[in-house]
C-alpha cells in the first residue's frame, strides 16, 4: 500500500516515541514558565491538605496523620520532578497541512490534526497563567477525542497561532 | 432571515440536516416580522469608548474584511490582556451584547436564589431578614452579571466570528463562518418581554450549542444572523420555497422507493437472538429458579419477582433487538441509504452515505457457526447521549452470512472488499500484552479505508474511510514503551473510531504518517 501513498513517510525509524520524522518537523516547545504555573498550582493543593492533615496531627497527636502528611510531601516531591519534566515535552509543530501536539511522560500522547478539520479555536487564560504571561490554544474538531492542546504559549504567540490556525482552517475548509 | 440555513449539498457537512432544520424553524417564527429583518447591520448601541487597555493596532482594517491577511502576527485582539480593537461604528468592531441583558440574567437568578432559599428559611428568619438576604444575594448576582457583560464581546474578523468572555479566566472563540452548522435566534419568554433575543450558533462537534450571545436587541440579532449567514456563504437571498419545506436545499422530490439492496429474513433474525449469551442463559436462569423453589419448598413472591425481574433485564435486549430489527429492509436511493424496520413501530430512516462515518463489522462468538455478521454504522450529527438514541440510524445489517455482509460493505464503501482486506497483526511482542488476542489484532490500509479488526470472543473490524478521518493519535502507554509498542488512534467525528492496537512503534509512526498522508489527499479530492 505504501508504494502508492501520496506522501511516504521517511524511512529512517523514529530516534525517539516523541520525536517521530525528526527530520521534516521542526517541534517547537513552550514556555518554561509553565513549569511555575503548574508548581504553584500544585504547591496551593499540597499546601491546603498539609494544613489540614498537620492541624489534624497537632491536635490528635496520632501517627497516622504524620505518615500521610510525610506521604502528601513525598508525591509533591515526585510531582515537582514530573511537571518539570513534562512540561519540558510538552511540544507542537506546525506543518503545511496539520498541527502536531506532542505531549505526556508517562502516557506519551502525539496528535495529528489536520487544519481542515478545525471547527473552532479557543484562546484561554486564567489568572495564575496570566500572572506569568501566558496562554492556552485548543483546536477544537468533530471528533470528541481529538486532543490538540498546546498550554504555555506567551500571548503573542496563542495570537499568532490562532490566526494561523483560523485562516488555515479556512483556506482548507471543506466540510466533515 | 428567510434565507435557508442550508447550505449547498455539496458542502453540507453531514449533521447540517437536523440541525438545519431547529435553525429553519425558529428563523421561521423571527422572520416573520419583516419590518426587524431591513435594519441594517449596524449595531443598535455603538460601544462606548470602553476598556482603558492600550487598544492593540487592528490588524485587518475594514478594508480587506473578507479576507484577512493570511498571518497576522499579534492579531487584532491580543488574547491576553488587550483584548478590546478600537471602538468604531464599524460591524467588525468588538461589539457587547444588549446593556439589558445583565439585568435578565439577575432576573434569572433571583427566581434561582428564592427557590435555594426556600421556604424553611424563611420561617425561620422572618420575612424582613428574608427579603434583606434575597436582595444581597440578587444584588451579587447582578453584579456579578453586570462584570460578565462587561467583559463579554462579539466581533466579526474577516470570515470568523470571535467571542471573548470572562474577567479571570479568559477566554476567546474564534469560529470560522464556513463551519456554522445553523444560526438561531431563541427568544425566552423575559427575552420577549423585554424585546431581545438570544443568538445560538451550532457548531459541528460540540454536540451541544458552542455560542450564545445572550442577549442582543431582536433587530441586531436578525441582523448579526443575516450577516453571518451571508458570511458563511450560505443563501441569504429569499428562498420561499426552501423556508416552508423542512429539506435542504437542493434535495430531490421525496419518496424515491430506490433499489432494494437486502431484507433480513424473520426467521434468521429470530434464530440469531436466540443465539446470543442471554438467551442461553435463560435455562440456566429457570432451572435455577426451579430448583430452588423444589429444594425450598416456599414460594416466597419476592424471590419471584425479583428473578422474573432479573431475568426481564436480561432478556431486554434481545427482544427489543427482534421487535426494532423486524421486517428489516435495505434499499439505495441515488446516494443515500434507506433502512425500514420495526414491528411495533416501524421506522424509516435515510442515511446519506457521505455521512457514514465507520462501518463496524461484528462477528460474535456464537453467530460463527452460522457464518453470520452484523453491520452497524456510525454516523456524524448525533451526540452521544442524545434523547432518541433508538433512532440513530445506527444498523446497516442485524444479521447476514459473509456474502451479503461482503455486498452491503461494498455497497456503503464502494471499492472496499471485506474478505481481502490487507490486515496485518502487531509483532510477536504484543503477546504479552494480548496473550490471546495477538493473531487476532490487525490493522491495514487499503486505498479508501483504514481497517481495524480486534476481538477474541465477539470479533470486530472497524472500517474508516479516509475522508472522514478528523484526527491521527499515536499514544504510548509505560508498558507498550517497554515493549517498543504504540497504539494509533483513528478519530471519527461520531463514535469511537477505530485504533490500530500494539503496533510496533517504527509501524505505528509509518501508519500514522501513511493516515495523514491519505487523509489529506481524501480530502483534496472530495
Amino acid at each position: 500500500m505504501s508504494d502508492d501513498a501520496p506522501e511516504v513517510p521517511p524511512s529512517a525509524a523514529p530516534a525517539s516515541p516523541l520525536e517521530p520524522w525528526p527530520d521534516t518537523v521542526r517541534w517547537r516547545s513552550i514556555s518554561t514558565d509553565l513549569i511555575w504555573v503548574e508548581l504553584l498550582r500544585l504547591a496551593a493543593g499540597v499546601a491546603v491538605v498539609a494544613a489540614v492533615l498537620g492541624v489534624g496531627w497537632a491536635l490528635t497527636g496520632s501517627w497516622p496523620f504524620g505518615l500521610a502528611l510525610g506521604a502528601v510531601v513525598l508525591f509533591a516531591l515526585w510531582r515537582v520532578v514530573t511537571i518539570v519534566r513534562a512540561v519540558r515535552a510538552w511540544g507542537y509543530a506546525e506543518r503545511e497541512d496539520d498541527l502536531l501536539v506532542r505531549h505526556g511522560l508517562l502516557v506519551r500522547r502525539l496528535s495529528i490534526v489536520p487544519y481542515s478539520r478545525m471547527q473552532f479555536v479557543d484562546v484561554s487564560a486564567g489568572p495564575l497563567e496570566r500572572a506569568f504571561d501566558l496562554a492556552t490554544v485548543q483546536l477544537h474538531t468533530a471528533a470528541a477525542a481529538s486532543d490538540a492542546r498546546v498550554p504555555g504559549l506567551r500571548p503573542a504567540e496563542a495570537s499568532r497561532l490562532r490566526d494561523r490556525l483560523t485562516t488555515l482552517g479556512e483556506d482548507r475548509a471543506e466540510g466533515l | 432571515m428567510s434565507g435557508s440555513a442550508a447550505p449547498g449539498p455539496d458542502r453540507t457537512p453531514p449533521g447540517a440536516d437536523e440541525r438545519d432544520h431547529v435553525g429553519e424553524t425558529v428563523s421561521g417564527q423571527a422572520s416573520g416580522r419583516p419590518a426587524e429583518r431591513a435594519v441594517p447591520a449596524v449595531p443598535a448601541e455603538a460601544p462606548p469608548s470602553d476598556h482603558a487597555v492600550p487598544a492593540a493596532p487592528e490588524a485587518s482594517p475594514p478594508g480587506e474584511r473578507p479576507q484577512p491577511g493570511p498571518y497576522q502576527v499579534a492579531g487584532p485582539s491580543t488574547p491576553v490582556g488587550g483584548w478590546i480593537g478600537p471602538p468604531s461604528p464599524d460591524p467588525s468592531a468588538r461589539q457587547r451584547l444588549h446593556p439589558l441583558s445583565p439585568v435578565l440574567h439577575g432576573a434569572k437568578s433571583l427566581v434561582v436564589v428564592i427557590a435555594g432559599l426556600s421556604w424553611s428559611t424563611l420561617s425561620r428568619v422572618g420575612l424582613g431578614w428574608f427579603a434583606a438576604m434575597v436582595i444581597v444575594l440578587a444584588l451579587g448576582a447582578s453584579v456579578l452579571a453586570v462584570v460578565s457583560w462587561y467583559n463579554t464581546g462579539y466581533q466579526v474578523v474577516g470570515r470568523e466570528l470571535r467571542i471573548h468572555e470572562g474577567l479571570l479566566w479568559r477566554r476567546s472563540r474564534a469560529i470560522p463562518l464556513e463551519r456554522l452548522q445553523a444560526v438561531e435566534v431563541v427568544r425566552p419568554l423575559l427575552a420577549q418581554l423585554t424585546g431581545l433575543a438570544e443568538l445560538r450558533l451550532e457548531v459541528v462537534g460540540g454536540g451541544k450549542t458552542e455560542a450564545p450571545l445572550a442577549y442582543l436587541s431582536l433587530a441586531e440579532a436578525a441582523a448579526l444572523r443575516q450577516r453571518l449567514l451571508t458570511l458563511a456563504g450560505h443563501s441569504s437571498g429569499t428562498v420561499p420555497a426552501a423556508q416552508a419545506q423542512p429539506v435542504p436545499a437542493g434535495a430531490e422530490p421525496p419518496a424515491q422507493p430506490g433499489r432494494p439492496l437486502h431484507a433480513v429474513s424473520n426467521r434468521d433474525l429470530l434464530i440469531s437472538q436466540l443465539l446470543t449469551p442471554q438467551a442461553f442463559l435463560l435455562p440456566f436462569g429457570v432451572a435455577f429458579v426451579a430448583t430452588q423453589f423444589l429444594s425450598e419448598g416456599s414460594w416466597s413472591f419476592i424471590a419471584v419477582a425479583s428473578t422474573l425481574t432479573a431475568m426481564a433485564g436480561v432478556l431486554l435486549q434481545p427482544v427489543r433487538r427482534v421487535l426494532d430489527d423486524w421486517r428489516f429492509q435495505l434499499a439505495r436511493d441515488d446516494d443515500r441509504l434507506r433502512i425500514r424496520n420495526g414491528l411495533l413501530e416501524t421506522r424509516s430512516q435515510t442515511v446519506p452515505l457521505h455521512r457514514v462515518q465507520t462501518v463496524r463489522v461484528t462477528w460474535p462468538l456464537l453467530w460463527r457457526m452460522k457464518g453470520w455478521l452484523r453491520l452497524r454504522l456510525e454516523v456524524a450529527g448525533y451526540a452521544a447521549g442524545e434523547a432518541d438514541e433508538r433512532n440513530r440510524p445506527d444498523r446497516l445489517l442485524p444479521v447476514g452470512d459473509q456474502p451479503t455482509g461482503e455486498m452491503i460493505v461494498a455497497e456503503v464503501l464502494p471499492g472496499v472488499a471485506l474478505a481481502s482486506l490487507p490486515l496485518r497483526p502487531p509483532p510477536a511482542r504484543a503477546r504479552w500484552v494480548n496473550p490471546l488476542s495477538r493473531q487476532v489484532l490487525g490493522a491495514g490500509l487499503t486505498e479508501q479505508v483504514f481497517a481495524v479488526r480486534s476481538g477474541l470472543l465477539t470479533r470486530q473490524l472497524t472500517v474508516v474511510p479516509y475522508a472522514r478521518l478528523q484526527s491521527v493519535r499515536v499514544v504510548q502507554g509505560p508498558v507498550q514503551r517497554l515493549l517498543g509498542l504504540a497504539t494509533v488512534h483513528a478519530d471519527t467525528a461520531g463514535g469511537a473510531g477505530a485504533a490500530a492496537v500494539d503496533r510496533d512503534l517504527t509501524d505505528a509512526w509509518a501508519l500514522a504518517a501513511e493516515l495523514t498522508a491519505w487523509g489529506q489527499a481524501a480530502r483534496r479530492a472530495g
